[in-house]
C-alpha cells in the first residue's frame, strides 16, 4: 500500500479542497461546561472547522448512518417501475476507527450480498451509498476505558477496508492508500504531500503499540478462558436476568452499534399514493420478534439482551463467518443502566462453568 | 438496480369466507408472482403495511394466487375491509418451500391446525398434481369447533383422491359434531409407537414417512414430540415456522432464530434443523 506524509495544516487544506466538490464529514468536538464532549461528525462547510478532532478514540457515532440512514424511503407505490430510485452524492467520511471499518464488513455482507456473501438479494440503497462514500479512517491515539478492540480480534487502527487511513504522528499524519478509490482523493494534491520517512513509520508503530497495550491493560479484569470467536453465551436465563437487571430496553446499544443492521419497513400514505420507509429497528424492543398472531419468541427482556450478544458473537459467526462485536465500546458508553457487555460475558461464562 | 421493496400491484379477484374469522382471497398480480409450495409472499395493504403469508393455492397455477387469511392484526383487519376489484401489493416469493422430490415414493402425512391448513393446501394440491409419485397422502386436521373448519367444501373432494385419506377432529365436543374430538395430536393415536413398529400391516411406516406440519406454535411443539416418539426421523418432519418475516430478504433481522433467517432458511424447517433450540416454536 502506498504511503505518504502530510503536515497538519496541509491536511486541513486537503480536506478543504475535497469539500469543494463533495460532502465531507469530519469529527469535531466542543467544550461544554468545561467538559470536552466525545467528537462527533459535522458536515464541512466553507471552512474546515477549527474544532476538528482527529486525535483520541472513536467518534460518538458509528459511520453506519452515512450508508444506512436511520429512516429512508425505499419505495413509492403504486409503481410499475422495477428499478430502485437511488441517488447518493459523493461523500467523504473522515474519522472512522479500526473498529468502525471492521463493522462495515457486516453491512457489506447483509446489504451487498452478491459480492460479499452467498445470497441473491442486493440492496440498491446501501450499495449506491457505499460506492459513493469514501472512508478516510484514522488510527486511535488514545483508548477509552470502554474500548476493547484487541480483545475481539481487532486493533486500534484499521488493517484494511479503508480508502485512505490517517495515522496521527507528532508532525502530521502518515497517509495510507487502501484502495484505488482512495488514491483518487490524492490526485492533483501532490503539492500538499511529502515522502514518508522511516521515523514517521517508527512513530506510528510506537503509537499503535502503546494504544493496543492500553486497551489490553484496562481489559485484563474482563479476561475469560474462552476465545472471543468460540463463545457459547446461551447460559441460563437466571444468569441473563442478572445481567439484564438494569436494562430498560432503550435500545441505545443497538443504535450506536457499528454492526446492528436491522430495520423495520413502515408504510404510510404520501403524495400520489403511498411510501414505504426503512427505519432502524432494535432487537431489544419487545415487539421485534412478535408475530401477527401475538406469539413472541423473545418476550422476556433477558432473552432479548441475550439474543443481541449471541447475535454479535455466535449467530453472525455461524452465518457470515464474522464475529460482529468490534469492541468499540459504544454500547457501554451509552447505557443508562451501566451494563457493560464485557462484565455480562464474563458473568454468563462463569455461571456456565459452574453448571 | 432492481428495487426489492416495491410491492407489485395485484387485484383482488375473489373473496370467499371460510369461517367467521378466516377468508380466502384470490389475487391477480399485474406482474408475475409465482411460488413453490411452502414459499411465502409479502402482502401489502396500501398505506397500512405488509405481512407475510404462504399462499394456499396450487403453485402450478401461475397467473393468480390465493391466500387464506385469519384476522389477527392491523394488516389483516384492513384487508378484511377491502372488496373485489381493489388493489393490494405482493412481493416474493421468498424462502425455501418443500422439495417435492424428497417425498417421491413415500407416505406423506399432512398435519394441520386451524388456519395452518392454508399453506398445506398449496402443498396438497401440488401433491395431487403428481399423485402417482406418492405411496399415500394422509391429511389430518384439527379445528377448534366445526364452524372453524376451513375448506369444508374441498375436504370431501380430497378424500376421493387416490391413496388419500382425510381425518378431522375438533377441540371440544359439539352438538353438530359426531366425529373425533380432541386436540390434533389425537389423530396420531392410530399411529404405532416406535417400539411396536411392525411394518407392512400398519397404516404408516414411521421410519420412511414424511410429515408436513403447520399450525399454531403450541401445536407444532406437541405434534413434533409425538411424531418423534412414533419414530419419524427428525429430517423427515417439516414444520412451517412462525416468525415475523418483515423484509423476506434476509436483512431486516426480525425472523432471526440463532444463525437462521426463517425468511431465507425457512419458513419450512425440518425437526433436525431446529433440534438444537430449546424451544424453537
Amino acid at each position: 500500500m502506498r504511503e505518504v506524509f502530510i503536515g497538519r495544516e496541509n491536511l486541513r487544506k486537503l480536506i478543504g479542497r475535497w469539500a469543494k466538490e463533495r460532502r465531507v464529514y469530519v469529527p469535531v468536538t466542543f467544550d461544554i461546561m468545561n467538559h470536552e464532549e466525545t467528537p462527533d461528525y459535522e458536515l464541512v462547510g466553507d471552512a474546515v472547522p477549527e474544532n476538528m478532532q482527529l486525535h483520541g478514540a472513536a467518534p460518538a457515532h458509528a459511520p453506519k448512518s452515512f450508508l444506512f440512514y436511520p429512516r429512508e424511503v425505499v419505495a413509492k407505490y403504486p409503481s410499475s417501475d422495477p428499478e430502485a430510485d437511488v441517488s447518493a452524492p459523493p461523500t467523504i467520511v473522515v474519522g472512522p476507527r479500526g473498529c468502525d471499518v471492521r463493522g462495515l464488513q457486516k453491512f457489506d455482507k447483509v446489504y451487498w450480498s452478491t459480492e460479499n456473501f452467498t445470497e441473491e438479494y442486493d440492496d440498491p440503497f446501501y450499495i449506491e451509498k457505499r460506492k459513493n462514500t469514501f472512508i478516510v479512517s484514522v488510527d486511535c491515539t488514545a483508548a477509552k476505558e470502554t474500548c476493547f478492540c484487541t480483545r475481539v480480534g481487532g486493533e486500534p487502527y484499521p488493517e484494511d477496508g479503508f480508502d485512505l487511513n490517517l495515522a496521527p504522528i507528532e508532525p502530521g499524519f502518515v497517509v495510507t492508500v487502501g484502495s484505488e478509490k482512495g488514491d483518487t482523493l490524492l490526485v492533483g494534491n501532490d503539492d500538499l504531500l511529502m515522502e514518508v520517512r522511516p521515523e514517521h513509520l517508527e512513530e506510528r508503530t510506537r503509537n499503535r503499540n502503546s494504544v493496543a497495550e492500553a486497551v489490553n491493560r484496562h481489559n485484563a479484569e474482563f479476561e475469560v478462558d474462552a476465545a472471543y470467536d468460540k463463545y457459547d453465551l446461551e447460559g441460563t436465563l437466571d444468569a441473563w436476568m442478572e445481567v439484564t437487571q438494569n436494562c430498560v430496553a432503550c435500545s441505545a446499544c443497538n443504535r450506536t452499534c457499528p454492526t446492528c443492521t436491522c430495520f423495520l419497513l413502515v408504510d404510510q400514505p404520501a403524495t400520489g399514493g403511498y411510501e414505504r420507509t426503512r427505519n432502524w429497528d432494535t432487537c431489544l424492543s419487545i415487539g421485534f420478534a412478535r408475530t401477527g398472531g401475538g406469539g413472541n419468541s423473545r418476550a422476556a427482556l433477558a432473552e432479548r439482551l441475550r439474543n443481541r450478544l449471541r447475535c454479535k458473537f455466535e449467530y453472525s459467526r455461524d452465518r457470515y463467518g464474522l464475529v460482529t462485536c468490534t469492541g468499540c465500546g459504544r454500547c457501554i458508553d451509552v447505557c443508562m443502566g451501566k451494563i457493560d457487555m464485557r462484565e455480562a460475558i464474563k458473568h454468563v461464562l462463569t455461571e456456565n462453568a459452574k453448571v | 438496480m432492481k428495487n426489492l421493496y416495491r410491492p407489485i400491484e395485484s387485484v383482488i379477484e375473489d373473496i370467499k369466507p371460510e369461517t367467521p374469522n378466516i377468508t380466502t382471497y384470490r389475487f391477480r398480480p399485474k406482474e408475475p408472482v409465482t411460488f413453490a409450495a411452502g414459499q411465502f409472499v409479502e402482502l401489502t395493504v396500501p398505506g397500512v403495511g405488509e405481512a407475510p403469508f404462504t399462499p394456499s393455492s396450487n403453485p402450478n397455477v401461475k397467473d393468480t394466487l390465493e391466500i387464506t387469511i385469519m384476522r389477527v392484526g392491523t394488516v389483516t383487519a384492513a384487508l378484511e375491509k377491502m372488496k373485489v376489484g381493489d388493489t393490494v401489493g405482493l412481493r416474493g416469493p421468498y424462502g425455501k418451500g418443500y422439495n417435492m422430490e424428497d417425498f417421491y415414493g413415500k407416505e406423506v402425512l399432512i398435519m394441520g391446525g386451524g388456519v395452518g391448513l392454508a399453506p398445506l393446501r398449496s402443498l396438497i394440491l401440488a401433491l395431487f398434481d403428481e399423485i402417482d409419485k406418492f405411496k399415500k397422502i394422509s391429511i389430518r386436521y384439527g379445528a377448534r369447533t366445526p364452524e372453524d373448519i376451513v375448506y369444508r367444501d374441498l375436504l370431501p373432494e380430497w378424500e376421493k383422491m387416490k391413496n388419500t385419506e382425510v381425518l378431522l377432529t375438533i377441540d371440544e365436543p359439539h352438538p353438530e359434531w359426531s366425529g373425533t374430538v380432541g386436540v390434533v395430536t389425537v389423530l396420531l393415536d392410530g399411529l404405532p409407537l416406535l417400539t411396536t413398529v411392525d411394518v407392512e400391516d400398519l397404516p404408516f411406516h414411521a421410519e420412511s414417512a414424511v410429515a408436513c406440519v403447520c399450525g399454531p406454535p403450541i401445536m407444532l411443539k406437541f405434534v413434533n414430540m409425538t411424531l418423534l416418539e412414533k419414530g419419524f426421523k427428525p429430517e423427515n418432519i417439516y414444520h412451517s415456522m412462525e416468525r415475523n418475516m418483515s423484509c423476506g430478504l434476509g436483512k431486516c433481522g426480525h425472523c432471526m432464530m440463532g444463525e437462521y433467517y426463517i425468511c431465507k432458511d425457512g419458513p419450512v424447517m425440518t425437526a433436525a434443523q431446529i433440534a438444537k433450540f430449546e424451544d424453537p416454536f
